[in-house]
């Protein structure tokens, strides 16, 4: 079959997949679905695989007179997401599988949960594929409304329905930008083709164009100011799809920006200092926020705007080498934006599934009620250990590896350019250290809180550990990441290929230019070697003090209160008071919210009163809400417009039609 | 494997040093500069008692802290002898190794459950974010002086030719003495001998360590600061034999524990909520280092 075969049963697939779905039983739903998810990643895997070894994909689909010609590549950047796509997708579908069985009496729900899950990996892979404006339009709207639902799937909370209405909101305002941006370059090159694109920037100015793309795709990525659906939408969705989401929807406002980015001719510095400072802006704010949160997932969302943050960073450095002719910059950046990417999916997923566990369990995802889960749920707080030493950058595991080639890309830059420059990497060089410091302080927190400790709350059920087929995915996530921690120069020379296909600069180079390029590849193998020593290190000494101590005389006591006898699991440091001094001392960025009585001095007698705290999100609180609220002022002036009389919407249209009629008539338009 | 070698002997009396420094400050005779080994020896022989409450992770994280710093150490070249880890941006690796570690300490810290540990763990965890930067702007900036990123590189090309050149190995050397009091939790940021836990940071997270483990946590501390010292020794020994630069080396661990000594005598500990701005203000004085660089090269005009 080729690839245009494989692709039109990947439609059919999905077809029958949306006509069986609802007609089976509740458990079988999401067991067939897994089946579906699997063989249409299948299916789309085989051309992306293709093309990564570099024979791409370019098909011409005739459509209809109003589409004119669709071009359908898989170029090798299109197969790098769909894969990560589908990995991602079918981990999320099998963790699935375990997760909806608490849900099983909704049944019409779960018909169309998991016809839209089909949906939602189609319609992600389609925007990887189109590139024409139109139909990539079209993908994109599949993809952000497929997801919606898949968000609001308890939709009887209104806190779900209310973070569904943001995210619905917020994806249509960035839509509205790509509209714009594709209407600019329709305009002036007569094609929807994104070559055109690319044929417009060689004569306009880029700036402008760029940041209408920047908007539209940036908000689904998550960079600060535009961020704010993210930690509501999130917590709401429930964790599978909390995982897909964060795992691959963001990452294809990244895929957007860079496809554009490949397409730039002028400005390319300016474009390349703007997109590193707000990067590593984001990722900083995001982190901060993350370490101050304490529902997990919330948490986990903030992280995400972290990880987007350290990806862009990476496009940033990868724009500036662009702009000064440097391949060294280019490749580590790229690099390390697209093998973050996809470390960011696996981490991600990873650290949302346990979360998931750790809700389906205990039924809350306040991390101050939580507490000593290590003991009843070992596998799951492993997961998230590693999921934690992961994301938090560090060795042996994967994180390691792609925030190392950006920091290289930063030591790289600091060399190579002038004084602005020089400033601007070692700044982002601190700022990473900062993150990475920010992070170790969230994830210890996080971990410390749920899985330490003892239990600070009373749980209604006593948690267990999940079940296998929950706990499947994860293991094959951590293999994964190991992998990639441990022979990161298999993943990185994928990733220089696709770099050297993808980059147009590269393209009439001859092998002079590449070769040091091929120096990365033996670094990436050494990382890889220090890797497994470390790892042999650690086991080894765990492995001496245990032959050691095993025939030592072991006790078990009460933990050290410092001279209190009567210490109470209420006692325990919480996670609230761990990030306080943090909180504090940047309490100008994450203001915290306290609302109480006070005693009055008559009180001799207090009566129980309640204290709350919680913190808000600088830009939402700041410049969101006043800005929402100053347009709803003046907007409601105009609600006489929208009465809900039939008779008044039927003039509308006889209104407009008249105006339509007059306009023709006298050549107004 | 010459820096791996000095660095363990130089940690076998680092502490010693300090402690009889301090001794003589006060007017004591105090113990023998291999006290706080014979100390060390003697807790890995004992038992242990654990908490309760505490898991396997109690139990892994005092040795996985204790490779960490082995594993950071192996990075450290000495002279023109390499470490035995050495590539391209091998500082970033050490900084992220050690930062495992820090992980390790303080979740098990977090593990026993106690309020008095997650207080620890928790300055612990913000003090060691705030302190990375100082190091990363350091080692930036000399890899913009001498164009290369890997340790070994990076001192041998050092070429104290001007006397700006001199400056910036002088403060380098100050900052790295103040990550090394800040990473170890010594004087200005904490004090080890307080007899107060709500006051502390390092010593409260190990409460509830003991036997094998607390003599790892101890010995990986004594490692840590002969490792910092090995780290500034490197800026003075540049290229020369072995039969000069290990004298110097021992030298220089000799004086940076005098040093400590004599500060940690007269001195006090700071404010606990004014350790924060201390401590970001490292940076500044990395980011000094950073425009003497600049000035150096010739980017400023």
């Amino acid at each position: 079959m080729n690839s245009f075969q494989l692709i039109i049963a990947s439609l059919l697939v999905l077809a029958s997949g949306i006509f069986i779905i609802p007609f089976l039983s509740a458990r079988l739903k999401a067991i067939v679905n897994f089946i579906f998810v699997l063989l249409i990643s299948l299916l789309t895997s085989i051309p992306a695989v293709y093309a990564l070894m570099g024979n791409p994909t370019e098909l011409i689909l005739q459509g209809t007179a109003f589409f004119g010609k669709i071009p359908l590549r898989i170029d090798a950047l299109s197969a790098w997401f769909m894969l990560i796509i589908n990995l991602t997708c079918i981990n999320g579908a099998l963790y699935g599988i375990g997760y909806m069985k608490s849900y099983q009496e909704q049944k019409t729900n779960l018909s169309v949960h998991w016809v839209l899950f089909l949906i939602f990996q189609s319609s992600m892979l389609w925007v990887c594929m189109l590139q024409q404006s139109l139909a990539f339009l079209i993908a994109w709207e599949l993809m952000s409304l497929s997801s919606l639902f898949l968000v609001v799937f308890e939709h009887q909370k209104t806190q779900t329905l209310r973070a569904g209405m943001n995210y619905l909101v917020q994806m249509h305002i960035g839509v509205i930008f790509l509209t714009i941006g594709f209407i600019q370059i329709y305009f002036t090159e007569g094609s929807t083709d994104f070559h055109a694109i690319g044929t417009y920037f060689a004569t306009n100015p880029n700036f402008w164009v760029f940041l209408l793309f920047f908007i539209g795709f940036g908000i689904k990525a998550g960079f600060i100011p535009l961020h704010s659906w993210l930690p509501h939408a999130h917590p709401a969705a429930p964790a599978h799809i909390s995982g897909v989401m964060s795992g691959v929807i963001v990452k294809l406002g990244i895929y957007g920006i860079i496809r554009i980015a490949l397409l730039l001719k002028t400005d390319l510095i300016l474009i390349g200092e703007s997109l590193l400072t707000l990067s590593v802006i984001t990722a900083a704010y995001g982190i901060l926020n993350a370490a101050i949160h304490r529902d997990l997932k919330k948490m986990l969302a903030y992280c995400t705007i972290e990880n987007i943050g350290i990806i862009g960073s990476g496009i940033g450095l990868f724009i500036i080498g662009m702009g000064m002719n440097k391949p060294l910059l280019i490749v580590l950046g790229l690099s390390g934006a697209l093998l973050h990417t996809l470390n960011h999916s696996l981490f991600k997923s990873l650290l949302f599934f346990t979360s998931g566990s750790v809700y389906q369990q205990t039924h809350t995802r306040d991390m101050e009620k939580l507490g000593g889960l290590v003991k009843q749920m070992p596998q799951t707080a492993i997961f998230f250990l590693i999921g934690a030493l992961a994301i938090g950058g560090l060795p042996p595991f994967n994180g390691f590896v792609s925030e190392f080639l950006i920091y290289s890309g930063f030591l790289a830059g600091i060399r190579n350019t002038g004084l602005i420059h020089s400033t601007l990497m070692i700044l982002s060089l601190s700022g990473f250290a900062i993150v990475g410091g920010l992070s170790l302080l969230t994830f210890t927190k996080s971990f410390g809180t749920i899985f330490l400790g003892s239990p600070r709350d009373q749980l209604h059920t006593k948690p267990h550990e999940v079940s296998l087929g929950m706990r499947i995915p994860q293991i094959v996530i951590v293999g994964i990441m190991l992998s990639i921690g441990f022979f990161p120069q298999v993943y990185f020379s994928v990733i220089l290929h696709t770099i050297i296909s993808i980059v147009p600069s590269f393209q009439f180079q001859d092998a002079s230019v590449l070769s040091p390029l091929n120096n990365i590849v033996t670094l990436m193998a050494e990382i890889g070697r220090y890797s497994i020593l470390f790892l042999i290190l650690i086991s080894s000494v765990i492995l001496i003090r245990y032959s050691i101590v095993k025939k030592r005389v072991e006790q078990f006591n009460t933990t050290w209160g410092c001279g209190y006898i009567a210490p109470n699991k209420k006692m325990q440091y919480t996670g609230k008071s761990f990030s306080k001094t943090l909180g504090k001392l940047l309490g100008f960025i994450v203001s915290e919210k306290k609302r109480y009585t006070e005693l009055s001095p008559q009180e001799i007698f207090p009566q129980s009163r309640k204290h709350s705290s919680h913190y808000t999100d600088f830009f939402e609180h700041n410049i969101i809400h006043p800005l929402t609220e100053r347009l709803l002022f003046s907007l409601n002036y105009f609600q006489f417009i929208q009465n809900g009389r039939t008779q008044t919407y039927v003039l509308y249209g006889v209104f407009f039609i008249i105006i339509i009629f007059l306009g023709t008539l006298f050549k107004f338009i | 494997m010459i820096s791996f070698v000095v660095i363990i002997l130089a940690s076998l009396f680092f502490s010693g040093i300090i402690v009889r420094t301090k001794s003589i400050a006060s007017g004591r005779k105090g113990p023998g500069i291999f006290q706080p080994m014979k100390d060390i020896f003697r807790l890995l022989k004992k038992g242990s008692v654990y908490s309760e409450t505490s898991s396997f992770v109690f139990q892994i994280a005092p040795s996985i802290y204790f490779a960490s710093v082995l594993m950071a150490i192996m990075v450290i070249p000495f002279g023109k002898s390499e470490g035995i880890i050495s590539f391209d941006g091998d500082f970033i690796f050490f900084a992220y190794i050690l930062a495992l570690g820090k992980f390790f300490s303080i979740i098990s810290a977090m593990d026993t459950g106690s309020s008095f540990e997650g207080m620890g763990a928790s300055r612990e965890a913000l003090y060691s974010l705030l302190v990375e930067p100082a190091f990363f702007i350091l080692m930036g900036s000399f890899a913009l002086f001498t164009g290369h990123t890997s340790f070994h590189d990076i001192f041998i090309s050092l070429h104290f030719g001007s006397y700006v050149a001199y400056a910036l190995g002088c403060l380098a050397t100050f900052v790295l003495i103040m990550i090394a009091m800040i990473e170890n939790s010594r004087m200005p940021i904490d004090d080890p001998k307080t007899h107060l836990e709500l006051t502390m940071i390092h010593e409260v997270m190990i409460l509830d360590n003991s036997g094998f483990d607390l003599g790892l946590i101890l010995h990986a501390s004594n490692l840590k600061f002969a490792m910092y010292g090995a780290l500034i020794a490197n800026f003075f020994i540049d290229t020369l034999p072995f039969y000069l630069t290990i004298p110097i080396f021992f030298a220089v661990q000799l004086i940076f524990a005098v040093a400590v000594g004599v500060f940690e005598s007269f001195s006090a500990r700071f404010r606990m909520n004014h350790n924060a701005q201390f401590i970001f203000a490292l940076t500044s004085i990395a980011l000094l280092i950073f425009f003497g660089v600049l000035m150096v090269i010739g980017k400023f005009i």
